[in-house]
């Protein structure tokens, strides 16, 4: 697994640092941000959510829940997305099929919200599929989550991997989601 | 795969050597006894007696011989060795870090999940199904008299569940004085002892059986805790007793059962710290049977048949020292069938027709109460022989109508012809069904340890809203779109066959190619809203159009007169017709597992339903003296490359590291009669020590086995009675 990652994530650094020259010359824009990242989900149905912000690059504390500083949460198989019911952010999302690298303009319009706790905008299932025989969830290929993020900027997004962290027993107790995405941090809506 | 080959070939030439050893040991002048193919009459083709010579769609035969000659004790180490037939772990779960796989194996015919195909034993039904897998290692050999195999949809006869075939075991009937003891030991502490006796005395006749079978399990990876098969014992007895009370009035009363005890041990999270976990899964089969043969006229016969058979199964496991029960479950299901048939067999024709009724209950601890299904059914089939019997033509169908869906008719057409001794041409259609199931209409199951539902699709309705009173729904879960969920339809087959099939003195082809079309697959499927603590709920629901289709090629061939060879060979191509629409669409989409770049799916990258191997094979070869007494059976099968499960992100088995690779399995017996009486066999089954301990658990490493049998038979009785 960590042989798989570490190639892509070296690819995107190299995008990453190609981009930051090239963008350097504009001093007035910042850089789009690229990267590859894995964060740890909780498996159990009563702990809590894992909040990720696109701006920030990082896990968002459980304490910020309330805030507009994330843009997506998960717990096992269930995306918050924080908007309405889940969070006082603006954020919302389109789940498109393609390729990821073909999404280079995120949408005006026609984003989902989560409106109440069973109206989420991400439905269960329509991004994985569980598999019986290795109990394993397996992001759908061809599925491009654009986001408009809690601050009102746009990210694309594309779900990699989801993995048991290992485990004794037969419980798992957290999940690991690798996803890519690549973050517009001006006003533009182009990646 | 090259080291693989080496060994393989370092094997096969061990393998050749001790045969050319044996062959010239074996005297010149022993008599073959060559297997009377055509003239061997079969009962499951037509629901009548025929001769196999006779019969328009495809039917192999395991003898008694063939049996005795592997050594092996158990059924599917038996039917693994046929053409075509392969043995499958369930598709619904395998062992996760050594928690166990509760299904056990099936087999697959003509690509068809274990499911499909019907089991029966002596003409009836075996139940106890668990996730659509019937546990064939409950069933022993010992008392075996033949299995008859027939592919292609069999509904016209069988109703559901007959979609892929029907394989019927059929037990030794009373017929003369006989007497048997066995007795078996192999690797991993595996004890198998068996006892059968049977005789005639006037107008009755006996026949019992009975055997035990243990073994201590085996560990294919010791770094989890537990075994990967745990320790276990069967007991499996059969009684039965036919009385003449006149030549028109027969009855035939049998009497079976088998118990099982296995233990549990496994690893588990207790209040968020690993424990463990032990008990027992006890299994118990019980079956009666009666029935009464009116032989009306010469030609013309009715049979009167009552089967009842109880199935349970309890397991439990509570934390290790403590009387904390962790978990149990329990499944209790019964059956109650009576049938009446009509034959009738002129020069011209033969009529077989017949009506019975199929009660069915069940109570498990994973259902919402106790549920009946009733089905009444009734079936007709005509054959007309023609042209000098050169030409058979079949013409048949049934119907079933179940309590809870609409009538459904299952009818076939064959044809043979036979232009002389040597060669028979045959083709068949026929539709095939299987009904719903318990588990697909009334499961209510609630996995306590990971927190997710499954729910019948009859359940679904009145356990949704029961949820939402509970408050165990998530807020606001709108259930109003699965009020009135949609009822399940039967999964239906239409299936074709052609096939031809030459014999002569030293040489026995067939050929076969088939096609199925399957419509209304049942599958799982998540619901739009979680529970209340975020986890999923699954029902089912009527999606699938697959098809499956190949050829197979089985070829015997007699090289002298006391060595003969086979070879068999498959080629399956399964495919989900969804799948194919969407890659011409341009829809569906992989993930490249390095890279993770997304790409579309080419049709040349699908390789079909996960399962199932393009390639199955099987080479024989025998050596039999029976004057000598000895015999040396030696098989290789080979199962091709498989998809195992989906890692790219698009549910079908497309990139090579979702492939399992082929394998062979090399299984040797050699066995030396004494006196007539005793015989001495040794083997070995799995001689290449093929293991795969993630996806196929089933198969334990290299075993050695030693047998023990004496067997008497009076040949002085006449054998008064044909038929049983």
């Amino acid at each position: 697994m960590k042989k798989s990652i570490s190639i892509p994530v070296i690819l995107v650094t190299l995008i990453f640092t190609a981009c930051s020259k090239k963008d350097s010359t504009v001093a007035t824009v910042t850089p789009t941000t690229v990267k590859t990242k894995s964060i740890t989900v909780n498996f159990s149905s009563s702990a809590s959510y894992t909040f990720f912000s696109f701006r920030d690059t990082t896990v968002v504390a459980n304490a910020d829940s309330a805030s507009a500083k994330w843009d997506f949460g998960l717990r096992l198989t269930t995306f918050l997305v924080n908007s309405y019911a889940s969070g006082p952010g603006n954020a919302g999302v389109i789940l498109q099929d393609g390729i990821y690298d073909n999404v280079t303009a995120a949408p005006a319009s026609g984003y989902a919200y989560d409106t109440t706790s069973s109206q989420r905008a991400i439905k269960e299932g329509s991004w994985y599929d569980y598999n019986p025989t290795t109990h394993s969830f397996v992001p759908k290929a061809g599925k491009v989550f654009i986001f408009r993020t809690a601050d009102g900027h746009y990210a694309k997004m594309e779900l990699l991997n989801v993995g048991y962290e290992p485990f004794t027993g037969p419980v798992p107790q957290r999940l690991i989601y690798t996803f890519r995405f690549t973050y517009q941090p001006n006003n533009k809506n182009t990646f | 795969m090259c080291p693989l080959l080496k060994t393989m070939k370092t094997h096969l030439l061990l393998i050749f050597f001790l045969l050319t050893a044996s062959l010239i040991t074996i005297a010149q002048d022993t008599a073959f006894n060559a297997e009377k193919n055509l003239s061997e009459v079969v009962v499951t083709a037509n629901r009548s007696e025929r001769k196999l010579g006779n019969v328009a769609v495809p039917v192999q035969v395991i003898t008694q011989n063939t049996i005795r000659r592997t050594g092996s004790l158990r059924v599917q180490d038996i039917l693994q060795e046929q053409t075509g037939l392969i043995i499958v772990n369930s598709s619904l779960g395998s062992a996760l870090n050594g928690y166990p796989n509760p299904f056990g194996q099936g087999v697959q015919m003509m690509g068809l999940d274990p499911a499909y195909t019907l089991i029966l034993l002596d003409g009836e039904p075996l139940i106890g199904r668990n996730g659509g897998i019937l546990k064939l290692g409950r069933l022993a050999t010992g008392n075996i008299k033949q299995i008859e195999i027939v592919k292609g949809p069999s509904s016209s006869l069988y109703g559901s569940e007959a979609m892929a075939g029907v394989i019927n075991i059929l037990t030794l009937p009373p017929q003369k004085e006989n007497a048997e003891f066995q007795l078996q030991n192999a690797t991993n502490n595996t004890w198998g002892t068996g006892f059968s006796y049977g005789n005639r005395f006037h107008k009755t006749g006996i026949q019992f059986f009975t055997n035990r079978y243990s073994s201590s399990g085996y560990d294919l990876d010791k770094t989890i805790y537990g075994k990967t098969m745990d320790p276990f014992r069967d007991w499996n007895g059969q009684l039965k007793i036919t009385h003449d009370f006149s030549n028109k009035f027969q009855l035939l009363i049998s009497t079976r059962m088998y118990d099982s005890k296995q233990k549990n041990d496994y690893q588990i999270i207790w209040q968020g710290n690993p424990a463990i976990a032990k008990g027992y899964t006890t299994e118990k089969d019980q079956s009666d049977f009666l029935q009464l043969r009116w032989q009306m006229k010469k030609n013309k016969k009715f049979y009167f048949r009552t089967f009842y058979d109880h199935y349970t199964n309890h397991s439990f496991v509570n934390l290790e020292k403590t009387t904390i029960q962790f978990d149990e479950t329990s499944f209790n299901q019964s059956i109650l069938k009576p049938e009446v048939q009509f034959e009738s067999n002129r020069k011209k024709s033969r009529y077989v027709a017949g009506a019975g009724s199929y009660f069915e209950m069940i109570d498990a601890s994973r259902y919402a109460g106790k549920r009946n299904l009733t089905t009444l059914y009734a079936f007709t089939q005509k054959e007309w022989n023609l042209n000098k019997d050169k030409i058979t033509l079949i013409a048949g169908g049934r119907i079933d109508k179940r309590n809870d869906f609409a009538a459904k008719i299952s009818p076939r057409i064959a044809v043979a012809f036979k232009p002389n001794s040597k060669w028979k041409f045959t083709a068949s259609s026929g539709l095939g069904f299987k009904a719903p199931d318990f588990r697909h209409l009334y499961l209510s199951f609630y996995n306590s340890q990971v927190g997710y539902s499954l729910i019948g699709a009859k359940e679904l309705s009145s356990q949704l809203q029961l949820l939402e009173q509970q408050g165990l729904l998530q807020p606001g879960a709108n259930i109003n779109p699965y009020l009135n969920n949609p009822d399940l339809k039967p999964e239906t087959s239409f299936g074709s066959h052609v096939g031809a099939t030459f014999n002569n003195k030293k040489w026995n082809g067939e050929v076969s190619m088939f096609r199925n079309d399957i419509h209304n697959l049942i599958d799982p499927f998540a619901l739009s809203f979680s529970r209340s603590n975020g986890q999923a709920i699954f029902s089912y629901h009527n999606v699938n159009k697959v098809y499956t289709q190949g050829f197979s090629i089985d070829i015997k061939h007699l090289l002298m007169k006391f060595i003969s060879l086979s070879a068999g060979y498959q080629f399956l191509d399964a495919k989900d017709k969804d799948v194919l629409r969407k890659i011409k669409e341009g829809v569906l989409y992989k993930r490249d597992l390095n890279t993770y770049a997304t790409s579309l799916v080419k049709k040349s990258d699908y390789f079909g339903l996960f399962n199932r191997s393009r390639h199955t094979a099987n080479f024989k070869i025998n050596f039999n003296s029976s004057k000598t007494g000895w015999n040396v059976y030696a098989r290789a099968i080979y199962r091709g490359k498989f998809g195992f499960a989906d890692l790219n992100g698009n549910n079908i088995a497309d990139d090579p590291a979702e492939m399992v690779k082929g394998y062979w399995m090399v299984n040797i017996a050699a066995s030396k009669t004494f006196h007539e009486n005793f015989t001495i066999q040794a083997g070995t089954e799995n001689l290449l020590n093929y293991t795969n301990p993630v996806q196929l658990s089933n198969i334990p490493g290299r075993l050695f086995f030693i047998n023990l049998n004496y067997s008497f038979v009076n040949n002085q009785h006449k054998n008064k009675n044909k038929e049983q």
